[in-house]
């Protein structure tokens, strides 16, 4: 792992983000085992305290009832005896002299104390160990102190401080090393982001970010860039087409208005022939500007910028009226018109664009069908939608041009010789595309 | 009449001036939007024909502004983008109609006519030109007395027609008002509609009043 990238982990969220929650580990860890350890402490000391006052207390009680002998006595006894319990006596008399003990001599103090022998101590075993003692100045001026051992306490004070800083320093240890895994293997997978995006703008639109399967949040995401990438170059692709499309289909009509241009300047004579050869021009130049705004409208449709267009409307009342437009069209091209339309079916939509496709498949069905066909307009409610059907009984089109018939500038073979710019039905496939319709070819 | 023109396309402007004042026309020409809302809000006119696309202020705010100023003069809009949403937003903005460009100059002439017919304040109840009479109320349509039977269509057409008696109205007003399609279909069936009804109100009549004026439109107009 290199240097740059290590830097790169340790800045990376998956990193950072178990590593403040491994500090925030710790850090109730302490106050917990603070507790734990003043607490403990706490105990230990008054359990000790109290033990070492009754026997305080109860040595002070047999001084009162014999004497300092007495009392030496008893003591001696009992540090000969005893192996429980406090083991380190004292009795001083008033002038300092020790009478009896285990412990060097000291300066009196009542109550309880804690306190290190002096190294001068006769007892080998005691040396530096810390004690806790209870000290009575008795009735005459003597000093008692009775002592235990409160090695035990910081023994259980540090075992406790051990715990605290082993448990934490792994707590520490597995965040920063568990981070700094997960911190890589997120890194890795938004190096594959960023080298799909680089591969995408270096002009490779077919990129797709790999997806784990695991559908996690990233995978999530990379399902949606794949899907915006996918749609990106469609467009593309369709604005591709659409260029190429215009450069090669559009040339022949420009070719055929400069020829009748040249040809008037050339070879007109009258006024008449002007004015024929500039009405020729100037239909070549409104067949144009149709095709041109039909490729127009084909891309707005395409890029979807028109479902503002969308609005509730009465699509039973819009087909009759439509019927009622062609009726007379079908009857100058000699074809049947039957018009059977549902009534009060309402649709929300585009009103233009529904119309403009109706209208185009209509002519399309006068156009390019011999005269005597029957050509029928139905609207009807099916499961789940409603269906528009537009027929003809005439000869068809071939299967295998079906798909072909809804580019853009298609046109089958035998229709060629007849007029028309070859975009009525990619105008139908995209606006059925814009209103979430579906084509069904019967 | 007098009509403003905001166009900032020297060859569009000098086309429209040019076939306007050919016709008879007062014609004030702006080619930014700020020139063209001083002249709006400062002069009178009967007309105001604003290009969407203008430099330093765009048409649709420079008819906001004159219509938050007060100017009721009827606007229209001439536009390259002939997309709904485009036609709406000009709409609200104030517009009256619109145009898409290229246009030929017959059919602006006829949008500028027809605009500056400001529509009665009292809805008419009947309509008439010459012998020819058209009941709103009771949808019927005489003439010289003979009920004539049209189609819900063809009563359209004629009564739009019959609105615009006298001026020259066209294809492709038709086609906007009486079956609402602003697109271009490819078969004529404003044509078609029109023969249709033409055979209805004119054959068997001496004098015909539906005219086609060759390369503009249709008129409907009692004498010729």
């Amino acid at each position: 792992m290199s240097s740059a990238r290590l830097t790169r982990i340790l800045q990376s969220a998956s990193f950072r983000l178990p590593l403040l929650y491994a500090v925030l580990f710790v850090l109730s860890a302490g106050v917990l085992f603070a507790t734990v350890y003043w607490t403990a402490t706490a105990a230990m000391q008054n359990d000790m305290s109290a033990v070492l006052r009754s026997e305080a207390f109860q040595l002070a009680e047999a001084h009162r009832r014999s004497n300092l002998a007495g009392l030496a006595e008893q003591i001696t006894r009992r540090m000969n005896f005893r192996t429980r319990g406090p083991i380190y006596y004292l009795l001083q008399a008033p002038n300092r002299r020790v009478v009896v003990g285990n412990l060097p001599g000291m300066p009196p103090v009542n109550g309880v104390v804690d306190f290190v022998p002096q190294p001068e101590t006769p007892e080998p075993e005691t040396e530096r160990s810390r004690l806790t003692g209870f000290g009575i100045t008795l009735a005459d001026g003597s000093f008692l102190l009775v002592a235990q051992d409160s090695t035990r306490l910081v023994d259980m004070q540090r075992a406790i401080i051990r715990a605290f800083v082993w448990s934490s320093g792994l707590g520490l240890f597995l965040a920063i090393a568990g981070g700094a895994l997960l911190g890589n293997s997120f890194l890795r997978r938004i190096d594959t982001i960023t080298r799909t995006s680089r591969a995408i703008m270096e002009g490779d639109l077919s990129a797709r970010i790999p997806v784990r399967g695991t559908h996690d949040e990233i995978d999530q995401l990379v399902s949606s860039l794949n899907a915006m990438l996918a749609r990106i170059q469609q467009l593309m692709d369709g604005l591709r087409q659409v260029s190429s499309d215009i450069a090669h289909d559009l040339r022949t009509p420009l070719g055929r208005l400069r020829q009748q241009l040249e040809d008037a300047r050339d070879r007109a004579v009258t006024t008449a022939d002007y004015e024929a050869a500039t009405d020729a021009a100037i239909e070549e130049a409104d067949s144009l500007l149709e095709t041109f705004s039909a490729l127009l409208r084909i891309a707005q449709v395409e890029a979807g910028t028109q479902t503002s267009g969308f609005a509730l409307f009465d699509l039973s009342s819009l087909m009759k009226d439509l019927g009622e437009t062609y009726e007379p069209v079908a009857e100058d091209s000699e074809h049947l018109l039957d018009v059977r339309v549902e009534d009060g079916v309402m649709l929300t939509g585009d009103r233009q664009l529904l119309a403009q496709l109706l209208s185009n498949l209509l002519e399309n069905a006068f156009h390019h069908t011999p005269a005597g066909t029957r050509v029928s307009l139905g609207l009807r409610r099916a499961e789940g939608g409603i269906v528009i059907d537009v027929a003809d009984n005439g000869p068809g089109i071939p299967p295998a041009e079906h798909d072909k018939v809804f580019d853009r500038f298609y046109r089958l073979d035998r229709s060629r010789s007849t007029t028309g710019s070859g975009l009525g039905l990619a105008m139908v496939k995209h606006i059925v595309e814009g209103q979430s319709a579906r084509i069904f070819r019967g | 009449m007098k009509i403003l023109l905001v166009e900032d396309d020297k060859q569009t402007a000098e086309y429209i001036t040019k076939g306007l004042r050919e016709h008879g026309h007062v014609v004030d020409h702006a080619d930014n939007g700020r020139d063209g809302l001083y002249l709006a809000t400062g002069e009178k006119y009967d007309v105001l024909i604003v290009d969407r696309m203008l430099p330093t202020m765009d048409g649709l705010s420079l008819v906001k502004a004159a219509r938050d100023a007060g100017m009721r003069a009827p606007v229209l809009f001439l536009t390259t983008m002939a997309g709904v949403d485009d036609r709406v937003a000009g709409l609200e903005a104030g517009g009256d109609d619109y145009l898409t460009k290229p246009f030929a100059f017959a059919e602006l002439r006829a949008r500028v006519g027809a605009l500056s017919r400001r529509p009665p304040i009292v809805a008419a109840t009947s309509l008439g030109v010459g012998d020819l009479e058209m009941d709103l109320l009771a949808r019927t349509v005489t003439r010289s007395g003979k009920r004539i039977e049209l189609l819900a269509q063809e009563f359209k057409i004629l009564e739009y027609l019959l609105r615009h008696a006298g001026e020259v109205v066209t294809r492709t007003m038709l086609l906007e008002k009486v079956w609402d399609f602003h697109f271009d279909p490819k078969t004529n069936i404003v044509e078609t509609h029109i023969s249709r009804l033409r055979s209805k109100i004119d054959r068997g009549f001496e004098k015909p009043l539906l005219h086609t004026v060759r390369g503009a439109g249709y008129v409907v107009r009692s004498s010729d």
